[in-house]
């Protein structure tokens, strides 16, 4: 993966390296580095002040306590912090607002799926699924982006785009299988 | 494609969509804990999560960082650090769970052959307490009791579990109770055994001082600081 910060990428794993053993102070750093950000995913996805300093606490006891799991061989640092920022959100959010509708399980493949076989990854000139995006249809590829970035649910999404919800998910997962395809071309 | 193929095809299909699904976030709370619970049996679907999660990483410069409440960071600490005086490093209480019985007792042992060994530092014109670490860590496969005898620069292991399989090695590390940062010791012997000292690091390993170990690549961490997850910590306590 192309990294935009190879210096501060290093930093961080320094801090996270020394957080998973306990260091208080490295602790502190990283809060005054990262919080503004993880904060920012907090806001975006949970839409309520409140609830996302409350869920910003809840990452950071979060990050103290799984450090000692996050190994610099294999993610990004602030990738990390991210997806337990974004984990920890939407999982508020789908509590708050349990789906009781019955997605239909049926999934049938009938676009070409990705081939078994390549099983490559080729992703040394980043941003490639902002290119992959591009290839799918402007609104299928702008509701895989608010998926992530707002955290939508199915039922938002399929209101947002009126259509049904069942329709909604073979949507989404054809679009993530193209995006697949597309990445591991 | 024969029939049976195209239905792995789907099956594979399937799998990279659910795992799609499960980053993105879009699936209901029982389908996102169930996905949980299949990453923690299925480590092909955790791989699937673990690539869409690098793949949709290139989105987050979306996230605008925010200014954050002042009072939040204290807030924080508090939580995790109230209870304990400062210098302690807080990852101790967690850690809470093992100081179990047969944990106690195993340590009570260990304690008395370093007192009957003769574990006092030399030229200091009296005994000194024996400074003994129980490590361990939720789910660990090693458990590790360490104890310093200042007389010959030597941390002693008593390994409770660890099961050796040559494509990794156990680093050890000190973190010094003035919490500044972390340093190598060395490695474990993954049959227990001593570990020889570095004599300037000797005075840094007191009371407070937390040890720790990661799991790294063989002959251990290439970067000087930890790579590999930390499986077992604790603190070095006068007995």
């Amino acid at each position: 993966m192309a990294m935009a910060n190879t210096d501060t990428n290093d930093d961080y794993n320094m801090l996270l390296s020394r957080v998973a053993l306990g260091d208080r102070k490295a602790f502190s750093q990283l809060y005054k580095s990262t919080s503004p950000k993880l904060f920012g995913v907090c806001l975006r996805i949970l839409r309520d002040r409140a609830q996302a300093e409350d869920a910003l606490q809840e990452i950071y006891v979060k990050i103290w306590r799984r450090a000692g799991g996050f190994a610099t061989d294999r993610a990004s640092p602030m990738a990390w912090l991210v997806t337990i920022a974004r984990n920890h959100s939407i999982d508020v959010v789908r509590a708050r607002r349990p789906a009781t509708v019955d997605i239909d399980e049926e999934f049938s493949l009938a676009d070409p799926g990705p081939n078994p076989e390549s099983h490559a990854l080729n992703r040394s000139d980043g941003r490639q699924i902002e290119n992959c995006l591009g290839e799918l249809e402007a609104d299928r590829a702008q509701a895989v982006v608010a998926a992530y970035v707002e955290g939508s649910s199915y039922h938002e999404l399929a209101e947002k785009y009126a259509v049904p919800l069942n329709t909604m998910r073979t949507w989404l997962r054809r679009s993530l299988l193209k995006l697949k395809e597309c990445m591991e071309r | 494609m024969s029939p049976s193929s195209q239905t792995r095809h789907d099956e594979s299909g399937r799998d990279i969509a659910l795992a799609g699904e499960y980053v993105l976030g879009v699936l209901p709370f029982a389908e996102r804990r169930a996905a949980e619970d299949r990453m923690l049996s299925d480590s092909d679907f955790a791989a699937l999560v673990a690539h869409w999660q690098a793949d949709f990483a290139e989105l987050n410069p979306s996230y605008a960082p925010e200014p954050v409440p002042a009072r939040l960071a204290r807030v924080i600490e508090a939580r995790l650090f109230g209870d304990a005086p400062s210098r302690t490093p807080g990852l101790w209480g967690s850690l809470v769970f093992w100081r179990g019985l047969s944990v106690a007792a195993i340590v009570a042992a260990v304690g008395l052959a370093g007192l009957s060994s003769g574990l006092f530092p030399s030229g200091t014109g009296g005994p000194a307490a024996p400074l003994v670490a129980q490590l361990s860590g939720p789910d660990s496969p090693i458990g590790l009791i360490a104890t310093l005898d200042p007389g010959s620069d030597t941390l002693n292991f008593v390994p409770a579990a660890f099961v050796p399989d040559g494509e990794k090695s156990l680093e050890l590390w000190l973190v010094p109770s003035d919490g500044s940062a972390a340093i190598s010791m060395g490695l474990v012997p993954p049959d227990g055994g001593a570990v020889k000292i570095d004599k300037r690091l000797v005075s840094q390993l007191d009371d407070g001082a937390l040890l720790a170990v990661s799991l790294e690549p063989p002959g251990g961490s290439p970067t000087g600081v930890a790579t590999g997850p930390v499986l077992v910590s604790g603190k070095l306590l006068a007995k």
